[in-house]
């Protein structure tokens, strides 16, 4: 395989004719085994494009869809609608510029993706961080934790036909994220999180808007989750379908929630501790069906869990400096670090190579949803063509981090 | 240590043979002086990158030199001659029109976190009639692009805005959208969605609050009832052009 | 950071290492041939007291003359990640065996590879490109291309019509920017 030679835009036979573009998107040659076996049609059999955009919510995904009837026989993700080139444009940015250019990843839950990144320059360097600081880490993590499961139940019911939870779910989210804006300064892109601690301490604005937000936030949850529990239509359209077992769960590189509804007990922040984790106490929910129902549960109870950390956070709250003191100009030794979270949607890790220089000579970020969608391929077919995006919802893909 | 600060000498800005350009003003219509915060916090490790340090006037200047050509500033209700006072029944079309704005379902990115939290309960934009989010093109009227536009979605959204029918609008909610923001160095994004669709309104922001989202839609409003239901001849492919 | 891990890698994998291993706060990190990769997951993933049987991530890695492929993997018996580096992999012949055999979830990992930097998993049923459009022709993660502060300048940029907004034609010298002293 030659390194191509650079492309030279008068080149003919790389220019597509400006009245063929876009017209449609002829099916491409079938050049890897995979594609022929999905392209072959058999009798009776229908290819369906639900194209990037399309009444779910999660963003541009492209699959392509054998149907027989009304059932799904394969499918074909095709991704890179909203491939952005970040790990380019971490090479050529500071360290510190970094943090916001990983943020809109998995943009619901960006505190995460920084505190990856922020963690792996913190193991290159060997940086401690001061308790007050990992304590307000956790606590605003722990918030967006709640809020990206919020979401996550709303779009899971709107995917299925129930417009009334994600209204109230989003009306819980933002709640939250005027919190985390009273203390970052942003609803979504927080860029908060800094090397070595956080920008800026506790205010008075966010502790008065999480007080009272915790006095409600408990019977809030329960209100909203009876809508759905209860619900015959979601319980039953949601029981039995995707199941997972434990043994492709672990072939495909699943994490998170969706591990978890598998009967792995595998949580980054129980298996291997970062932060403040250690000290705090949790239980890691767990449940063995591996469906979609399965799935929907565990985050509840995941929501419960957050809730508890945060109280914990709340009280255990140590005084101290928020941020270690670094030079704008940083220049690690040369080395390499990998770092993993625990993010909302499964594992969020990092792993970066420093040459010495201002710039990180190779910034690697793995978010969870990429895998979660291969897992598409073998979870849809049998099923019918609606419960496709049912299914795809109750994964929880972030298509930022998914083509990042 | 790479901090250095530029020469407390030399020309002002906009002299020939200064390092720092002025932002574009039409002396015509000047308000006010303009402000200029030379940027003397941080030069880059690699003297190369950004276009290479000092300033290059070609690049730097050309956004100046075009907006000096006034072509920017067309008058866009352009009717010319048959600038006809519009009658009842225009006004009730617009009236009819910026009240019932449909918007596709189209949000790419993160942005389109912050329009679904601007259609829901908290910031209602239902109250201004916008709710019903179509899924199809044939039956939406407004195009709120929210989030990166990549070269490999700028097919399918193109082709959707051909699909949609008029009368159509387009609204750029976001910082990439508008000009490419946090991504207008890199290899796989369109910098601003005007180089492929005709854009009405800019949204800046990343992301844009819900309330900043609600303004634009409202300068939209305002759009749709000054320009009196006339669609002038839409150029429907890049509108920046060359060198920009 | 594991010391029995470190003895007990070397004994069970000696003479598929190629240098020492390393170890630092709670990463465990080895360097192999790529020609060995297959032996040496099968062993991590299947003896019993070593059951690494999740796979983390897995990376390309360009270094400015070769390419490296980083393997992060965990198991229950020891708290430290472990690294494998495959390390040397010619720039002009990209080819390393594929660990779709052991894990499914590795075949779009490697896709992406594939797509950011050229290299030929041999052994995946399905390497094609997964983030670029297919008629994109250059490797954007490998050091030779560079970013334009216009991308319709830069190498894989201007193919489609959609990006061609008349930009000048002149583009960047292929030179390798650096070589990393770390990787």
């Amino acid at each position: 395989m030659t390194t191509p030679t650079r492309p030279s835009l008068d080149d003919p036979a790389l220019t597509i004719p400006v009245d063929h573009a876009g017209i449609f998107e002829p099916i491409p040659l079938a050049r890897t085994e995979r594609q022929q076996e999905f392209y072959a049609l058999k009798d009776g059999e229908l290819l369906i494009n639900m194209g990037p955009q399309h009444p779910s919510t999660h963003g541009v995904l492209r699959v392509v869809l054998k149907i027989n009837g009304e059932k799904v026989v394969d499918l074909d993700p095709v991704l890179g609608y909203l491939h952005r080139g970040v790990e380019k444009l971490c090479e050529n940015a500071d360290y510190h510029q970094v943090i916001s250019h990983v943020d809109p990843l998995e943009y619901i839950a960006s505190l995460f993706n920084e505190w990856g990144a922020v963690l792996s320059f913190e193991k290159l360097l060997d940086l401690e961080v001061p308790r007050r600081a990992e304590y307000i880490r956790v606590l605003s993590a722990e918030l967006n934790r709640v809020a990206s499961h919020m979401l996550y139940l709303g779009f899971f019911a709107l995917d299925l036909g129930g417009i009334t939870p994600i209204l109230w779910s989003f009306a819980e989210r933002d709640e939250i994220m005027e919190m985390l804006a009273a203390l970052t300064g942003q609803k979504l892109l927080f860029n908060y999180f800094r090397i070595g601690g956080v920008n800026g301490d506790l205010n008075h604005e966010f502790m008065s808007r999480l007080g009272d937000w915790m006095g409600r936030a408990g019977a809030q949850l329960e209100a909203g989750m009876g809508l759905l529990n209860e619900n015959e239509i979601f319980v039953r359209r949601a029981r039995g379908m995707g199941v997972i077992d434990r043994e492709t769960a672990l072939r495909m590189c699943v994490t998170g929630p969706n591990l978890r509804a598998s009967g792995v007990p595998f949580d980054l922040r129980r298996a291997h501790p970062y932060s403040v984790y250690p000290e705090l106490d949790f239980d890691v929910p767990t449940r063995s069906e591996g469906d979609s129902l399965a799935r929907f549960l565990l985050r509840v109870d995941e929501v419960r869990q957050s809730l508890r950390i945060i109280d914990q956070c709340l009280h255990q709250m140590p005084d101290g400096p928020v941020s270690a003191r670094l030079p704008r100009l940083l220049r690690p030794r040369p080395g390499r670090a990998f770092s993993s979270v625990e993010a909302p949607r499964g594992q969020c890790s990092t792993y970066v190579i420093s040459d010495g220089t201002d710039q990180p000579f190779r910034m690697r970020i793995h978010d969870p949803s990429f895998l979660h969608l291969q897992l598409m391929g073998l979870l849809m077919p049998g099923n019918l063509l609606p419960d496709t995006m049912a299914i795809m919802a109750s994964l929880d893909p972030v298509m930022g981090g998914v083509d990042k | 240590m790479a901090l250095t600060r530029p020469p407390a000498g030399g020309p002002p800005p906009g002299e020939p043979g200064s390092r720092l350009p002025v932002p574009a003003t039409n002396a015509d219509d000047a308000m006010a002086e303009a402000i200029v915060v030379p940027n003397a916090l941080w030069t880059p490790a690699d003297a190369e990158a950004y276009g290479g340090v000092p300033v290059d006037e070609a690049s730097t200047l050309a956004l100046r030199r075009y907006d000096e050509t006034g072509e920017g500033r067309r008058n866009d209700a352009r009717w010319g001659a048959l600038d006809v006072v519009p009658t009842k029944a225009d006004i009730i079309l617009d009236l009819i029109r910026l009240n019932s704005l449909m918007p596709l379902l189209s949000g790419l990115a993160c942005c389109a976190i912050e329009m679904m939290s601007t259609a829901t309960s908290r910031n209602d934009m239902d109250r201004w009639g916008m709710f019903p989010f179509r899924a199809s093109p044939r039956q939406a009227d407004v195009l709120i692009v929210a989030g990166t536009l990549t070269t490999k979605m700028a097919d399918p959204l193109v082709r959707l805005w051909e699909e949609m029918p008029e009368p159509k609008w387009c609204v750029a909610m976001g910082d990439c959208t508008c000009s490419g923001g946090r991504y207008k160095r890199s290899y796989s994004t369109i910098q601003g969605i005007d180089r492929v669709l005709p854009v009405d309104v800019y949204i800046p922001g990343c992301p844009p609050r819900p309330e900043g989202l609600i303004y634009g839609m409202m300068k939209l409003q305002q759009l749709i009832r000054e320009r009196r239901g006339h669609w002038p001849e839409r150029k429907i492919g890049p509108t920046v052009p060359e060198g920009i | 950071m594991d010391r029995a891990l470190k003895a007990l890698l070397e004994r069970k994998l000696g003479p598929s290492l190629e240098g020492p291993v390393r170890q630092r706060q709670d990463q465990t990190e080895i360097r192999i041939r790529p020609g060995d990769l297959p032996q040496v997951m099968r062993t991590l993933h299947d003896e019993h007291d070593l059951r690494f049987e999740y796979l983390a991530d897995l990376a390309g890695v360009d270094t400015g003359t070769t390419f490296q492929v980083v393997y992060h993997l965990w198991s229950e018996v020891t708290p430290d990640w472990l690294r494998v580096i495959a390390d040397g992999i010619p720039r002009d012949e990209p080819r390393l065996p594929s660990l779709t055999f052991l894990w499914k979830g590795a075949e779009w990992m490697e896709r992406e590879a594939y797509d950011m930097f050229g290299l030929v998993f041999e052994g995946n049923r399905d390497l094609r490109r997964i983030y670029l459009p297919d008629d994109f022709v250059s490797f954007p993660l490998r050091k030779d291309f560079h970013l334009a502060d216009d991308v319709a300048r830069s190498p894989g940029g201007g193919v489609r019509p959609m990006e061609r907004t008349g930009a000048p034609k002149d583009a960047d010298e292929t030179t390798l920017r650096r070589t990393s002293p770390g990787a």
